[in-house]
C-alpha cells in the first residue's frame, strides 16, 4: 500500500488486478475482509470498504452467510473500464506531450510501433 | 455506530499551562483511532483525562456514557497502556500476565502466551532490568490479550526494534479483525501506522486541529508539480496546503482534485503527486516535520 | 444514528467488590518480595541471635544463663520492612493499577485489607515464636527475641493483640506518608513529617505547659503494653482515612 491515496481505493484495484490477471476467477469466492485487512496490514474497516466499492460496482456480490464472490462477467467489465482509464490517464497526456514537442500523430504512432515491448513488464 | 466517548469543550490547565485547551470530539465503537501530534502536545494527559486518572478543569467526558472519574463500571472496560508505565517494585513480567485475568475478564491467555514468545519476553526477569523494548513488549501484550472494550495505547513502542513493531501491527489488526474493539492509539510514526488507522484525531498545543477519517484525509490532497507558470495558472484561487519550488520549477500542495481537474492537469503537462498522512498532517498544521517519524 | 452507549456489562456493586479482591491479590502476587523475603530474613536474624547467645553461653559456662541475656530488639526489623512494604505497594502498585482500570477507591480498600492480613500474618508468625520462645526458656539458652521481657508471663492471644496493632499502626503510616508522596511527591512527604512533628510537639507542649504528665504516667500504668499498644489502632485509623481522602484525588506522575 502506498500511503498517498485512499487505502480503500488501493484494496479494490489491488481486488481488481487480481480479477483482471485471472487470479480470482468468476463466481470463485474471494478473501474475507479480515484476511484483506490482515494480508495488507490496514484497518479491517478500510478493507471492508474496499471490498463494499466492488460491490457497488457489481464485480463483487454477497452471498450471504458465506462470503464474497466475483460476479460472472466481471472481467469483461473491468477490462473495458481500465482501457477507459488507460485512455484518460495515459493517451491523452502522451498526445498533450508530443503536441507540446512538435510530434505528429503519425510519428507518434510509429515510435510506439518502434518501442520494444517486454512480455514481462505488462501488469 | 455507537458512541463509547463523548467529550465537550474539556480543558485541562496545570497552573497556567493548559495541556488540553476546550477540545470535543466523539469516539465511535469497534474502530481504531490515532491520536497524533508531537510531543507534549497533550496526548497523554488527553488519555489519562479518558481514563479518570487526570481530573478535567472544564467541560465533560462521557465514557460508556458515563463520567469516568472513580467509576468501577466504566474502568473496568479499559485498558491503559503507557510508555512510561511504572510497575511494583521487583515485579518480574510474570506477575504482570498473572495479575492481569483479575482485572480484564476478557484476557486470553493463550495469546499472551503467544506474543510473549513472540517479543521474546523474559518473564522470570526483574522489570527494572529489561530493555527499554522488553519493557514496553510487556505493556504491548497486556494491550492486546486483555481484550478491553476501550483499549488506549500511549505510544507503546518505545525501544522496540522495527521487526517488533510489525508484530505489534499484525496482531493488532489480526485481533481486532476476530474480536472487535475500540482502541485509541498515541503516535508520532505517523507514516509506519497510518494504514491501521480508521480515524485520525491530531492535537497540537492542546487543541484539537484534525479530526477526520483517515480515508478522507488521505485523498484530501494532492501535489502539483510542472513549471512555475503553468503550475501557478492551474492552481488559480484554490487554497495551497504547501508551497515550494527550484529555479522555474514549483510544486504546490493544493486539497483534493476531482477527476476532471486531474485529466486537465495531465493535459496541461503537470505531473500529479501523492501526499502521505504524515505529510498531510505537517502541511495542515505547523508542526515541522521533523516531529514524526524519528523513533525517540 | 449515533446512539449513546450505556451497555456496560458487570453491576457497578459487583464490579467493584471484584476489583477491590484482585488489588488484594495483586499486593500478594510477588509473594517472594512481600512474604518470603521478611520472613528469610527474620529467620537469619533469629539464627544470628541463636548463635551468639549460644557462644556467650558456652564462653560463661554456665554462669550466665536464662533470663540475664535479654530481648534482644532484633524483632524489630520486621516492623521497619513493614513501612517500607506499605511505602512501596502504595507508590508502585497505585499508578499501576490504574493502568489496570482500577478506581482509587477500590485500590485504597484493597490495599488496606491487604496489609490488615499482612499484619494479621506477620503477627501471627511471631506469636507463634513468642510461644516457642517461653515454652523452651528462649530457646535452652535465655534467650530473647519475640516475646519482650516484661511479657513473657502474659496469655499468648495479648501478646498477639500487641504484634497486630503494632503492624496496623506502621502499615497504615506508611500508608498515609505514601499517599502524601504520590499526591503531592517530596513536597508531600515534607508536610508529611511536618504534621507528624507538629502533632508530637503540641502534645508534649500540652502536657508540660499544663503539667498533665501524671496523668500520661497514670495511664501508662493504667493501660499497660496491651493498652498502648491498642491505642496505637486509633492513629492507624487516622492515618488510613487520612491516606484515602489524600489518594481519592492522586494523579499518577511519571
Amino acid at each position: 500500500m502506498d500511503d498517498s491515496r485512499p487505502i480503500f481505493l488501493q484494496i479494490a484495484e489491488a481486488i481488481e488486478n487480481d480479477i483482471l490477471a485471472g487470479n480470482l476467477h468468476e463466481e470463485t469466492q474471494v478473501p474475507s475482509t479480515n484476511e484483506f485487512a490482515a494480508f495488507y496490514r490496514i484497518n479491517p474497516a478500510t478493507a471492508g470498504k474496499g471490498v463494499n466499492l466492488l460491490v457497488d460496482d457489481g464485480i463483487l456480490y454477497k452471498k450471504r452467510g458465506i462470503g464474497m464472490f466475483v460476479a460472472t462477467g466481471s472481467q469483461a467489465r473491468l477490462v473495458k473500464k481500465r482501457r477507459e482509464q488507460f485512455e484518460a490517464e495515459f493517451v491523452r497526456p502522451l498526445i498533450a506531450e508530443a503536441t507540446k514537442i512538435g510530434l505528429s500523430q503519425a510519428q507518434l504512432v510509429s515510435m510506439i510501433q518502434a518501442a520494444p515491448i517486454h512480455e514481462g513488464d505488462t501488469v | 455506530m455507537t458512541t463509547v466517548v463523548e467529550v465537550n469543550g474539556l480543558t485541562k490547565r496545570f497552573g497556567k499551562f493548559t495541556a488540553v485547551d476546550d477540545v470535543s470530539f466523539r469516539v465511535e465503537e469497534n474502530t481504531i483511532y490515532g491520536l497524533l501530534g508531537r510531543n507534549g502536545a497533550g496526548k497523554t494527559t488527553m488519555m489519562q483525562l479518558l481514563t479518570g486518572q487526570q481530573f478535567a478543569s472544564d467541560g465533560s467526558i462521557r465514557v460508556f456514557g458515563q463520567s469516568p472519574v472513580e467509576n468501577a463500571a466504566v474502568l473496568g472496560n479499559i485498558c491503559f497502556i503507557k510508555e512510561s508505565q511504572a510497575y511494583p517494585d521487583d515485579f518480574k513480567p510474570r506477575h504482570v500476565f498473572e495479575s492481569a485475568p483479575w482485572f480484564f475478564q476478557n484476557w486470553d491467555a493463550e495469546f499472551a502466551n503467544r506474543l510473549i514468545s513472540e517479543f521474546r519476553v523474559p518473564v522470570n526477569r526483574r522489570i527494572k532490568k529489561l530493555s527499554r523494548g522488553q519493557l514496553s513488549a510487556v505493556g504491548v501484550i497486556v494491550g492486546l490479550a486483555s481484550r478491553a472494550p476501550l483499549t488506549f495505547f500511549d505510544e507503546p513502542y518505545l525501544g522496540l526494534d522495527a521487526v517488533a513493531r510489525q508484530i505489534f501491527y499484525d496482531r493488532l489488526l489480526e485481533d481486532f479483525g476476530e474480536h472487535p474493539r475500540t482502541v485509541i492509539l498515541s503516535t508520532h510514526l505517523i507514516d509506519e501506522v497510518s494504514a491501521l488507522l480508521e480515524h485520525v484525531l491530531v492535537i497540537d498545543d492542546g487543541k484539537l486541529i484534525i479530526d477526520e477519517n483517515a480515508d478522507t484525509l488521505r485523498g484530501s490532497a494532492t501535489t502539483i508539480s510542472g513549471t512555475k507558470s503553468t503550475v501557478e495558472a492551474f492552481v488559480g484561487k484554490r487554497t495551497v496546503l504547501h508551497r515550494e519550488g527550484i529555479g522555474g520549477l514549483s510544486s504546490i500542495t493544493v486539497e483534493k482534485l476531482d477527476s476532471a481537474d486531474r485529466t486537465a492537469a495531465a493535459s496541461a503537462g503537470l505531473e500529479l503527486g501523492p501526499v502521505s498522512l504524515q505529510q498531510l498532517i505537517v502541511r495542515k498544521t505547523s508542526i515541522p516535520e521533523a516531529e514524526f517519524g524519528a523513533q525517540s | 444514528m449515533t446512539a449513546l452507549a450505556p451497555a456496560l456489562p458487570a453491576s457497578r456493586s459487583n464490579e467493584s467488590a471484584r476489583r477491590v479482591f484482585a488489588v488484594i491479590k495483586l499486593h500478594f502476587v510477588n509473594r517472594f518480595q512481600i512474604l518470603y523475603m521478611p520472613l528469610i530474613v527474620l529467620g537469619a536474624i533469629f539464627l544470628l541471635n541463636l548463635a551468639i547467645w549460644w557462644i556467650i553461653v558456652a564462653a560463661s559456662n554456665g554462669a550466665v544463663s536464662g533470663i540475664h541475656l535479654g530481648y534482644s530488639g532484633a524483632v524489630s526489623y520486621i516492623y521497619v520492612y513493614g513501612i517500607v512494604i506499605a511505602v512501596q505497594a502504595i507508590s508502585r502498585t497505585f499508578p499501576f493499577s490504574l493502568g489496570f482500570g482500577v478506581t482509587r477507591r477500590d485500590f485504597y480498600l484493597g490495599s488496606t485489607l491487604a496489609f490488615v492480613a499482612l499484619s494479621f500474618g506477620f503477627a501471627v508468625v511471631l506469636t507463634i515464636m513468642s510461644v516457642i520462645e517461653i515454652a523452651t526458656n528462649g530457646w535452652g539458652v535465655g534467650g530473647r527475641m519475640f516475646a519482650p521481657l516484661w511479657f513473657t508471663n502474659s496469655f499468648w492471644l495479648l501478646r498477639f493483640v500487641m504484634y497486630f496493632c503494632a503492624f496496623l499502626f506502621l502499615l497504615f503510616i506508611g500508608t498515609a506518608g505514601a499517599a502524601f508522596y504520590v499526591r503531592w511527591r517530596a513536597t508531600g512527604l515534607t508536610a508529611f513529617f511536618a504534621i507528624i512533628a507538629v502533632i508530637i510537639l503540641a502534645s508534649v507542649a500540652y502536657f508540660t505547659l499544663g503539667h498533665h504528665w501524671d496523668v500520661v504516667g497514670r495511664w501508662i500504668d493504667q493501660s499497660g503494653p496491651v493498652g498502648i499498644t491498642v491505642w496505637l489502632l486509633l492513629p492507624a485509623a487516622i492515618s488510613a482515612i487520612a491516606g484515602f481522602f489524600v489518594l481519592r484525588r492522586a494523579t499518577p506522575k511519571n
